[in-house]
């Protein structure tokens, strides 16, 4: 099998697999010197994420906690740990591609204590997935390495289409030979060589749906861009994919939701990272994204400038707004990095109009519109919020 | 060995057949529990006090099928009766041996009378009587009952046969209209009790649904007997002072009557007493008028210098067998118990003692279980209105390290006195004495201190183990991830790098967390697997 294995893939194992060992190799050295066995981790708190003004950041301060063996509500943690540190790296060095869900099944099994009278006492390594996905998040901050760089594979849910030719394993890609169909960007986006890339920009859309009409009305092709799709809230190889393709190719990324909270949180993932795993901001963040749309001042206009849709298609698209998006909406004008002035407007608009407003209404109105004018109109006009 | 018993004949009275409730025969139930622990408590007071180990035996038999009526029989190897007081003994009430200051279980001379008295009104058998004294040639029996109007024995028969084998003691049978299924938990609760702080004495009951329990004897070892003494002036009241006058000689002054009869008075004291009094020393003491004579008592009790009563009557049961008797019966984790010193109270001397069984066997609850004792007697009934329960309800058991939500936790209180201040004759409750309170409460706390030394200890242990057994669980897994980081891959030399981590762990948490040896032997008893 191994003579099918990409060179890239080979040297990505290799690393973090010697990486894993340096790490866990530390609790040996303390051994050895008779200490306690401590692994310095950074907390995962929202009390140690901090917000970094400068490079526009989510990151974690800081803090970090001490897991130490000897403490009694550390040692089953501890003892996670390192199995699952254990199972990973087993798993590099017999080039294996585990999901999160291998990991799992593969360090679960159940701890039998048997006392002089034969009484047993049973307790398994963890019980549910969420134990050993925490743990490999511990893993991922305790070694610095992220889990794609393990080899970790997940579902595939992004998707990228665009005049552009890439290397994943052994294989040359053509991006903008797919059909109908489109690239799913994979779990392990760093091992992707860009080959060639003709394009001046990156619009990702939220919808899938969204995403294959623009693809099939050659949206890509007339205006030389690279089109993306989370499907949704996007997992961290399609944030990874498109920071790369801002970062090394110095392509500006727009990102076009549905006009609602919850598509100002998408935005915001992609740009500053997301609250709950900060850690890996730092490779998966693009702070350069902007906010394309659909804006509150699309859908009303403003006193610089006429709203896309007219007051009959406003009263026929837009839906009215819930409790719970009023409530989103109040949640995220409180974070710092929603605290600039277009921000400002847009949230007070939206609790001022209490409307909200899905992609697909824009596209009701003519797909046309939206791929020949709407699109390419606010672009050029740079029509959006930073 | 005392095995002479002095007895007088001090007020006659049929109040009793009228007031049964008064000496505990309220109904079936309690008339079969209070008669049978009248006959118990008279076999240990034949026993005991004279140093000899009681081998009690107790029968409960049901003889009629139409109506409840039980034959109750108790025996003993005690001193036995004469055969002349015999009569008297059990067919006129308020005769008694007793009438003397020393500690016994009974103290009325009405107990065994009370039962005889409701036992034939209910039916038409005569008790039946068979008793030997120490070294009688023969064995007396007879079979008696009480002429209620004249206050009187009626004597059925009598009769004798040779004592060939030394047998020394008495049985007692008697038939009664009783209720065992109700009476049934406290019969056995009263056993079981009393066994409790005679863990001396062997025990042997039969129940009327013929099921047999034996109680083995414990230790040879018995409290020292309680000595007769003589009154103190606290103690005393008008009554008293007439009847121990009578008894006394015709020309006995007030001066010498009081030298003579009193504890703790000498020629000085009395004569203080007696000016107090505002009487003359050398006057007669039988021809005190009633008012001298209250003049003289409030003098006794009033008088400031006496010393304190003397608790040479008292016979205490002794931490030892007290310890002895709750973790025999419990089969507790911790077992403790104070002796406290003599106080007073009224001039009456008095001695608490306190024991604290906990955990083990002991059956959880919201209270504690409470076990009385008054002169060596369980008290079974009112439980809530004796002071002992005032006391142990007010005691906060968390500041002694008992955290638990239910409690696993026997406190046994046991008061001894040459008078035990009962609240009515059925002797089932302590009336709330300021000095009986306090010595109590004293006492439960004096024990409580050294069950939370025990706790404290029985914590950190606990917590010691349960540290090392989680460490005993992980460090196998622990040592074998760790191991993978090693051995690379290298399957064959896993188990050893495995062991060598596995072993320096160990000695890791050993030196760490100070584990002792006794506790790193538990820690290498335990074994581990993987499923």
């Amino acid at each position: 099998m191994s003579e099918f294995v990409s060179k890239v893939d080979k040297e990505a194992r290799s690393r973090a697999a010697e990486t894993l060992k340096k790490n866990f190799l530390t609790l040996l050295d303390q051994l050895n010197r008779g200490e306690p066995l401590v692994m310095e981790i950074p907390k995962r708190t929202l009390a140690n994420t901090v917000y970094d003004e400068k490079r526009k950041l989510l990151l974690l301060g800081e803090e970090k906690m001490k897991r130490s063996f000897l403490d009694m509500n550390e040692a089953r943690r501890f003892m996670q740990t390192v199995l699952m540190g254990s199972i990973i790296y087993d798993a590099l060095v017999n080039d294996e591609y585990p999901t999160i869900r291998d990991l799992y099944y593969r360090g679960k099994h159940s701890i039998i204590l048997r006392d002089p009278k034969g009484k047993t006492h049973e307790e398994n390594t963890w019980d549910e997935q969420k134990e050993s996905d925490s743990v490999i998040i511990d893993i991922e901050v305790f070694t610095s390495l992220l889990r794609e760089e393990m080899l970790i594979l997940s579902k595939e849910k992004g998707k990228v289409v665009g005049d552009m030719r890439l290397r994943s394993g052994n294989d040359i890609i053509d991006l903008s030979k797919m059909g109908h169909g489109a690239y799913s960007i994979e779990p392990t986006p760093d091992l992707i060589d860009f080959v060639e890339v003709n394009a001046d920009y990156v619009l990702v859309v939220e919808k899938d749906a969204v995403f294959q009409q623009l693809h099939r009305a050659g949206f890509w092709r007339k205006y030389k861009c690279i089109l993306i799709t989370s499907a949704g809230q996007p997992d961290r190889a399609t944030r990874r994919f498109l920071r790369r393709l801002n970062e090394e190719l110095k392509l500006p990324v727009y990102i076009l939701t549905d006009a609602d909270p919850y598509g100002w949180y998408i935005y915001s993932v992609f740009r500053i990272g997301s609250i709950s795993l900060s850690y890996e901001s730092e490779r998966l963040a693009t702070p350069d994204a902007k906010f394309l749309g659909v804006s509150m001042g699309d859908i009303f206009g403003t006193p610089k400038k006429k709203a896309y849709l007219s007051e009959r298609e406003r009263s026929s698209f837009i839906i009215k707004a819930k409790e719970t998006d009023i409530k989103r909406a109040l949640e995220i004008k409180n974070y710092s990095w929603f605290k600039t002035k277009s921000w400002e407007e847009e949230i007070n608009m939206f609790l001022q109009k209490k409307a909200k407003l899905e992609i697909e209404a824009m596209a009701s109105k003519g797909l046309k519109f939206l791929a020949f004018q709407y699109i390419p109109e606010k672009i050029q006009t740079k029509d959006f919020i930073g | 060995m005392s095995a002479k018993e002095k007895f007088t004949s001090i007020s006659p009275a049929e109040f009793f057949k009228r007031n049964p409730e008064l000496a505990g025969f309220s109904n079936p139930a309690r008339a079969m529990y209070q008669a049978l622990r009248e006959l118990v408590e008279n076999a240990l007071d034949a026993t005991d006090v004279h140093e000899i180990l009681p081998s009690i035996k107790v029968v409960i038999e049901r003889t009629s099928q139409e109506k409840e009526i039980y034959r109750l029989t108790v025996e003993d190897n005690g001193i036995g009766i004469p055969p002349h007081v015999v009569p008297d003994a059990f067919g006129r009430v308020l005769y008694s041996s007793k009438y003397v200051l020393r500690q016994t279980r009974g103290m009325y001379g009405l107990g065994v009378k009370a039962a005889v008295l409701y036992s034939q009104m209910y039916q038409d058998k005569p008790i039946e009587i068979t008793t030997a004294p120490v070294n009688s040639k023969r064995i007396y029996s007879f079979k008696l009952k009480i002429d209620v109007t004249k206050n009187e024995p009626i004597i059925y028969e009598r009769g004798s046969v040779n004592n060939d084998t030394g047998y020394h003691g008495t049985s007692v049978s008697m038939y009664i209209l009783g209720d065992w299924m109700r009476a049934k938990s406290r019969v056995y609760e009263y056993i079981k009790r009393t066994y409790i702080i005679t863990p001396y004495a062997e025990f042997y009951f039969k129940d009327p649904e013929g099921n047999v329990t034996l109680y083995p004897r414990l230790t040879n070892k018995m409290p020292t007997p309680p000595k007769e003494v003589k009154p103190h002036p606290y103690g005393v009241d008008i009554e008293l002072l007439k009847n121990m006058i009578s008894r006394q000689k015709e020309d006995t002054t007030v001066k010498d009557f009081l030298v003579k009869e009193f504890q703790s008075v000498g020629e000085k004291t009395a004569l203080s007493v007696i000016e107090m009094a505002g009487l003359d020393p050398e006057k007669k003491v039988q021809k005190l008028t009633d008012d001298q004579l209250s003049k003289l008592v409030d003098a006794m009790k009033n008088f400031p210098d006496f010393r304190p009563p003397s608790p040479e009557a008292l016979s205490t049961i002794g931490a030892d067998l007290i310890e002895l008797g709750l973790k025999q019966t419990f089969n507790p984790e911790y077992v403790g118990a104070v002796t406290r010193r003599p106080k007073a109270y009224q001039g009456h001397p008095f001695i608490v003692e306190v024991g604290l069984a906990y955990g083990g066997d002991i059956q959880p609850s919201e209270e504690p279980t409470v076990l009385r004792y008054a002169n060596k007697i369980p008290l079974i009934y009112d439980e809530k209105s004796d002071v002992v329960w005032k006391v142990v309800e007010e005691i906060d058991w968390k500041r002694y390290g008992i955290e638990d939500e239910q409690l696993p936790l026997v406190v046994m209180v046991h008061l001894c006195s040459t008078k035990v201040p009962y609240k009515s004759a059925g002797k089932e409750s302590i009336a709330d004495v300021e000095e009986i309170e306090k010595e109590i409460r004293n006492g439960i706390m004096e024990a409580s201190r050294s069950l939370k030394t025990f706790m404290t200890e029985k914590r950190k242990e606990e917590e010691a183990r349960k540290r090392l057994l989680t460490y005993l669980k992980y460090i196998p897994e622990l040592a074998r991830s760790l191991s993978i980081f090693v051995t690379d891959g290298k399957k064959e030399l896993a188990p050893k790098v495995q062991e060598e981590i596995q072993n320096k762990m160990i000695d890791l948490v050993v030196t760490k967390l100070n584990i002792k040896d006794k506790d790193l032997e538990l820690f290498k008893s335990y074994r581990v697997e993987t499923l």
